[in-house]
């Protein structure tokens, strides 16, 4: 008897039109399970970020229902540490030094003061900023910016972590380094991520699944499981068999798109 | 090996332009208090020696050393006086400061209070203080009160828009960032929004401290003296009614100079509040 896997994101039928009459996201039908590591792949205006947003309670659906836990997101933000978010930008308190904005989820949240320095300095010596904590973030370069808002989001220990094409702004190498120290940390600390791109060679280096959108409206038009082992090879003969499906699978969503 | 010596060369050079570049910034600073310095010198020189060879009057237009005659013969009288308006001004100034920015950060904490009350701010700045500063007099008495209300009316727009202009100039994903980790009203307000509207603060300060010098020496015009010592303002009313230019002209003096002061402290404290990280406060530094 295989167990159930436990249902962590559920996107029930959601569709999501805004008041100018854009519509974003149409029947938007998915489900993430504990512990994987999902890629949301589309073209700018494809919703990937609405859909995102939802889950995090920062928007709601127009039609059908987004469950966290089982539960209204809001209520889950509302009530617990369960979720972070990632922004694309670093999204730092300039006034703040690196430690005091790791410090701040725990702050908001409540708890002692201790124990959120502790806290702090753990997942700053995870993320490799132990050296920085009193720097402010103007010091620090775009990669580093990024590290501790990774850090951040990852100090009130949440079960899912969902990221907003974070890279995307880094150059190549920071971002490759980024890159494999996620997936570090996704296998140390068994978090579930969902993640937002819209570069193939990220999704299919870090995805246990991709999931393919295509714009205008914007809807689920294939899913990819990526069948690697990790840590992946971004030479492999396979790996580039996969960028190739998932870049194709990309392109048919869109010229789809042009021909309607 | 060769790597090596080339990083020691590079290091030299390093080094050497190091040098050179200290030695440039030293001549490129030294005009810029050297050049200033000479323009006054011949801007004074212009204004001693031009009412000598026309032939001006010292109560028309007095020369600097006139000027300088009439402020140390009439030190007893100048002094009290520049006292008196640093009194009024800063007094003014720290009342505009306390409540502008209070009244700000409460308009700012409700959106209904801010868009009912906001508006009738900015029609009230727009009505001349000079005008309505009779009314002052009449509610406070002629003298140091209504004085210091004068100057606080002046003074208190600038502080009060600006700082709401910060409040409301939060980028939208760290106020995303603090909805997502459940933060309350208060806690937005105290560890985001009020941080964030500091550099716009600080500007609104920097206004308010040259106008509540404004105001103090324009409330003197109209609240005069109320039986005690008056200040700049009055002395210059005096001084012009009994034709003592040079006086007049150091009472100018000693006001603009109190400006400047004024000014520059105000900014010593807000390049001090803000040192730790807004980007025009650093400028400095490099």
């Amino acid at each position: 008897m295989e167990a159930i896997q436990n249902e962590i994101v559920a996107f029930h039928h959601v569709s999501k039109i805004y008041n100018t009459g854009t519509v974003a996201l149409s029947q938007f039908h998915f489900s993430i399970t504990e512990g994987e590591f999902i890629s949301f792949l589309g073209p700018s205006g494809c919703g990937k970020s609405t859909a995102l947003r939802m889950v995090a309670g920062l928007g709601d659906a127009t039609e059908g229902k987004v469950e966290v836990f089982g539960q209204n997101p809001k209520e889950v933000i509302k009530n617990t540490n369960d979720v972070a978010f990632v922004f694309q930008d670093a999204n730092l308190l300039p006034w703040r030094t690196v430690l005091e904005n790791v410090m701040l989820p725990l702050e908001l949240r409540g708890s002692d003061k201790k124990s959120r320095k502790e806290d702090a300095i753990k997942v700053l010596e995870m993320v490799g900023l132990k050296d920085h904590i009193k720097s402010y973030p103007r010091q620090l370069s775009g990669g580093m910016r990024m590290r501790v808002s990774i850090a951040r989001a990852l100090a009130a220990k949440p079960k899912l972590l969902l990221m907003d094409e974070p890279f995307a702004a880094l150059d190549e190498i920071t971002r490759q380094t980024l890159q494999t120290e996620l997936l570090e940390i996704w296998k140390r600390e068994k978090m579930t991520i969902l993640f937002v791109t819209h570069n193939v060679f990220e999704a299919v280096y870090l995805s246990t699944r991709i999931a393919v959108l295509s714009a205008r409206p914007g809807r689920l038009s294939s899913i990819i499981d990526v069948d690697l082992p990790y840590p992946r090879e971004r030479t492999d003969e396979r790996f580039t068999e996969y960028v190739d499906i998932s870049s194709q699978s990309l392109e048919n969503s869109s010229t789809r798109r042009e021909l309607v | 090996m060769s790597v090596q010596t080339a990083t020691t060369q590079t290091k030299e050079i390093v080094a050497q332009s190091n040098n050179t570049g200290k030695l440039k910034i030293w001549s490129k600073s030294k005009w810029k208090i050297i050049g200033p310095i000479a323009a006054l010198v011949v801007f004074l020189s212009l204004w001693q020696f031009v009412p000598i060879m026309v032939g001006v009057q010292p109560f028309i237009l007095p020369k600097p050393t006139d000027v300088l005659q009439a402020a140390v013969e009439d030190w007893e009288l100048l002094w009290p006086a520049i006292q008196i308006t640093v009194a009024e001004s800063v007094i003014g100034f720290v009342i505009s400061a306390i409540i502008g920015i209070g009244f700000a950060v409460l308009l700012a904490s409700s959106k209904i209070l801010e868009i009912s009350i906001y508006p009738y701010a900015v029609i009230l700045q727009t009505i001349p203080v000079v005008a309505v500063a009779p009314i002052v007099v009449i509610w406070f008495g002629s003298g140091f009160n209504s004085i210091v209300m004068i100057s606080f009316l002046i003074g208190f727009f600038p502080i009060i828009s600006n700082t709401l202009m910060g409040l409301n100039s939060v980028d939208k994903n760290m106020s995303e960032l603090f909805t997502l980790y459940n933060a309350s009203k208060w806690q937005k307000m105290w560890k985001l929004r009020i941080p964030a509207a500091m550099p716009y603060m600080m500007t609104g300060l920097k206004i308010s401290s040259t106008l509540s010098i404004v105001g103090a020496i324009t409330g003197e015009y109209i609240a005069g003296i109320g039986g005690g010592k008056g200040g700049l303002g009055y002395a210059i009313t005096v001084a012009a009614v009994q034709l003592k230019t040079p006086y007049l002209f150091a009472c100018g003096i000693a006001a603009a100079i109190f400006g400047i002061v004024f000014y520059l402290l105000v900014s010593l404290f807000s390049h001090f509040m803000l040192r730790s990280w807004h980007e025009s406060a650093m400028k400095g530094e490099k």
